[in-house]
């Protein structure tokens, strides 16, 4: 006899949740994947609180949504669904704040500063705060590939960050801008579903290793962030593209939240 | 369209959503253009036979250019997952079938049968995206000879559509053609017209 009973403990009761499990795998986000020796499947969002072997017992935690830290936080998105400008195209970025790709429709602002890096050096963009959402236009002028950084106070200093290309451009070599906290795509290429997508986290312009960073995308149905990646040595994570548009990802510290918006034209 | 979609993006843009069956269609295409050596800026010739009308076929026509429309896409209604790709100008057909046990992965079987669920709670929607992302990277990323199994055939004798030209039926005055249209004794009809005669 191998197999155990599970049971989920919800307000302090245990329930038996699934009889005879043989099998548990964990799988990403807080899912488990339960098999019992009837083939009968479940998955649930919870992680595993205690394993008593000797009484076949296993006894999981629902991971409940309140449970989930909501921070305030703010991200950079374009004011186009095609995913890139063209040439003499007006350039028009929108600034927003919420937390996992919803804007807080009732967000207040209290300092927020839009910078653009590009090959002529950085300069600050005007932005014009409109009910919730911030808005910069750059004008037809702008040409290349332009690094875009906002910053606002709060109760952590929030920094935003995206790239802008205009017009087309093959390869691309990119210097990070040296924010407190910032997230860089790890060779500049067209991000493509399907595939893996690598970015770099620093500190400083220094590699941030075993931080925990989180990716989430247009439109999920996910109330919290649906990935959950850890750096390497090297400061890096990969993700697997599933989704359309575009993706957000977020990294914290003590001091700082801080987003990189990436974009896809697909 | 300003940049060049992956085959994986045409073929979502053409199916209009993600599931596995598209997916595994891909997956599909991406043998049959290893295995005949195609380049498909240059080749164009490719056909296929189809033996289901589900979603992976929208795969094979989004990748390969095999679609009804240009009549190198030849459906044979029998409830598999196999399809003969092959190239006249190669002389050369593949034959790929999808394994019986191609998709048991936990988190894809757990997304179809939510999927096929009536009614979704919001926790269940969220699941299933959640579900739907480790099954792509899960399909996207096994071996092909997991997901399929394949061999070499003759590249199949077919006749191309025959192109008749066009007459009016009698009955709904709209044309058809000269092939598909039935003579009766006093009419021409088209098969619509002829059916609704006999009912
Ligand atoms: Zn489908
Ligand atoms: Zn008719």
């Amino acid at each position: 006899m191998c197999e155990a009973n599970v049971y989920l403990l919800k307000e302090g009761r245990e329930e038996l949740f699934m009889e005879k499990v043989d099998r548990i795998i964990p799988g990403e986000d807080n899912t488990l994947f339960m098999e019992n020796i009837f083939g009968e499947r479940r998955v649930a969002k919870a992680a595993i609180r205690e394993m008593e072997l000797v009484h076949h017992r296993i006894i999981i935690e629902e991971v409940s949504q309140q449970q989930i830290n909501v921070g305030t936080e703010i991200w950079l998105d374009l004011d186009t669904d095609h995913g890139h400008f063209h040439e003499g195209e007006e350039v028009r970025l929108n600034l927003l704040k919420g937390y996992n790709m919803k804007a807080d429709l009732d967000a207040v602002w209290e300092s927020p500063q839009v910078i653009l890096v590009g090959q002529s050096g950085r300069r600050q963009a005007d932005l014009h705060l409109h009910s919730h959402i911030g808005h910069i236009n750059l004008g037809k002028e702008a040409d290349g590939l332009i690094q875009v950084y906002a910053r606002e106070t709060g109760e952590k200093e929030l920094i935003a960050k995206l790239l802008v290309e205009v017009g087309h451009h093959h390869h691309h070599e990119m210097q990070h801008i040296g924010l407190p906290l910032e997230i860089m795509p790890c060779g500049y290429a067209h991000a493509r579903m399907g595939e893996n997508y690598e970015v770099q986290v620093l500190q400083n312009g220094q590699p941030l290793v075993g931080v925990e960073l989180r990716a989430t995308y247009a439109n999920t149905r996910n109330r919290d962030y649906p990935h959950t990646m850890t750096t390497d040595q090297e400061g890096k994570a990969r993700l697997f593209l599933t989704a359309r548009g575009n993706y957000l990802f977020s990294v914290s510290n003590e001091e700082t939240i801080s987003t990189f918006t990436l974009v896809k034209s697909f | 369209m300003c940049k060049d979609m992956s085959p994986l993006e045409k073929a979502i843009q053409f199916h209009g959503h993600i599931c596995p069956g598209l997916l595994m269609g891909v997956r599909a295409a991406e043998l049959a253009l290893e295995y005949l050596q195609v380049d498909l800026d240059q080749d164009d010739d490719l056909a296929a036979i189809v033996e289901t009308n589900f979603c992976g076929v929208d795969a094979i026509q989004a990748i390969l250019g095999c679609t009804f429309g240009k009549g190198n896409l030849y459906f044979r209604d029998y409830g598999k997952i196999v399809y003969t790709i092959f190239s006249r100008k190669k002389q050369q057909a593949i034959r790929i079938a999808q394994r019986f046990e191609a998709l048991d992965d936990p988190n894809t079987k757990r997304y179809l049968a939510l999927r096929f669920q009536e009614q979704l709670t919001t926790e269940e929607e969220a699941e299933l995206e959640d579900l739907l992302a480790l099954s792509f990277e899960w399909i996207m990323s096994q071996p092909l000879e997991r997901l399929f199994h394949w061999r070499q055939v003759d590249v199949p004798e077919l006749n191309k559509a025959e192109i008749t030209p066009s007459v009016q039926c009698h009955k709904c005055g709209e044309g058809v053609l000269k092939n598909k249209a039935v003579l009766t004794d006093d009419s021409l009809l088209c098969p619509e017209c002829r059916l609704s005669m006999e009912g």
